[in-house]
């Protein structure tokens, strides 16, 4: 750890050239020329030797061992075979609800919807009941308010049957 | 794809396929019926070749385990994350519609991934740093393994802060960090995975730097 490392200061204007030539990806007129300020500036030198002492700090390697490669093929393969079985299935479903069908399934709908109104009409009358209880039916709430209709009757002729009852009154 | 600067050695090392280049060498013709390009393994795959998609996941699965191992630091989580990758491209490889290289649509969603993770892993509650953990750490990170006890407790100290000071850059920052100088990819590369201009990853690299180098300056 050496002192001058930690001070380094480079020329502000530049610091990301010098980044980009730690790399190697300066173009070929831009490198020479940080090439030559390196050789009259220690502050920028100074920086570019500390990113090469520090950036390698920052690569952490792996090593697997020999079958991982293989265990990874392997492993990776049932889950794509996994994947594909949900795939074909949700593909078979999708299939069918797909926007160039839609025409044809819209037709075929009109077309059982127009069938089912033409031959279905038998099967809903054939669950009506018979005319003669339907008219039973229909008089059956007349027939309870025949009473109230003949009371009504009375109250609208009450004063004709009071004078009735009365001869006097009505000379 | 060539890794530049002072880690390429080291980094080829670990890393053969850093230079892995998707061309075919001796001869053209031999070569394509031999070895396809990604663009027609793809085309296959996506007629439903099950086997040119395997052929695709063998050439890429390696570079992809190691730039999900540079995000998530972790073997168990890097090879879920890579497989999660290959299965989300194998899911959506009907809509690549090739505007850009298979390459790179698929890093791409390595990359979205490893930062949905990252996301993940911060709302969690930080593990504690116990010791399995600070010996695995320390066996896997460079320099070399040291031999002295203070040694070892230097390369303790230098891996935490490591992690801490990664874990700290902004999601973008660390992207082009860690493509950049884990994985060697140019600066055009890097601003096609992460779709945006080659002046903004240089803008994130820099300010990535800048942050290290202060997290890490008494290690220099």
């Amino acid at each position: 750890m050496e002192d001058h490392n930690k001070i380094a200061n480079p020329c502000k204007a530049l610091e990301e050239n010098l980044v980009l030539f730690h790399y190697g990806d300066l173009a070929e007129s831009e490198r020479q020329q940080v090439g030559n300020h390196l050789t009259s500036c220690a502050g920028c030198a100074g920086y570019l030797a500390q990113l090469a002492a520090l950036l390698p700090l920052t690569v952490k390697t792996d090593e697997p061992p020999a079958n991982f490669w293989s265990d990874y093929s392997r492993e990776l393969r049932h889950k794509i075979d996994a994947v594909s079985e949900k795939k074909s299935w949700r593909e078979l479903l999708g299939g069918f609800f797909r926007p160039r069908l839609l025409p044809a399934w819209g037709a075929a709908a009109a077309v059982t919807l127009a069938l089912a109104l033409t031959f279905g009409h038998q099967f809903w009358q054939s669950n009506d009941p018979p005319k003669e209880e339907t008219a039973l039916i229909e008089a059956m709430p007349v027939a309870e308010n025949l009473e109230f209709f003949n009371t009504m009757d009375v109250l609208d002729n009450l004063d004709l049957l009071e004078s009735m009852g009365n001869p006097g009154d009505a000379a | 794809m060539t890794p530049h600067g002072p880690a390429a050695t080291r980094l080829a090392a670990h890393r053969p396929f850093l230079s892995y280049s998707g061309a075919a060498t001796i001869s053209q013709d031999r070569s394509r019926w031999v070895n396809p390009g990604d663009e027609e393994l793809v085309a296959r795959a996506q007629s439903g070749d099950r086997r040119a998609f395997e052929e695709l996941v063998d050439r890429h699965k390696q570079k992809a385990y190691y730039i999900a191992f540079d995000f998530a630091r972790d073997r168990e989580d890097a090879r879920d994350l890579s497989q999660e990758a290959f299965l989300k491209a194998f899911t959506n490889l009907k809509k690549f519609d090739g505007r850009s290289s298979f390459y790179t649509w698929f890093y791409r969603i390595l990359v979205n991934l490893c930062l949905d993770y990252k996301r993940r892993q911060k709302r969690r509650p930080t593990d504690t740093f116990d010791e399995t953990m600070e010996a695995e750490v320390e066996s896997s990170h460079q320099p070399q393994k040291p031999r002295s006890p203070d040694q070892q407790v230097l390369a303790r100290q230098i891996s935490k802060r490591v992690d801490e000071a990664l874990a700290a850059l902004p999601a973008r920052q660390r992207t082009a960090f860690i493509l950049k100088n884990h994985q060697g990819l140019s600066i055009k590369e890097i601003a096609e995975l992460m779709e945006t201009a080659e002046g903004t990853v240089k803008v994130h690299l820099h300010r990535a730097v800048t942050a290290l180098r202060q997290s890490l300056a008494e290690f220099a």
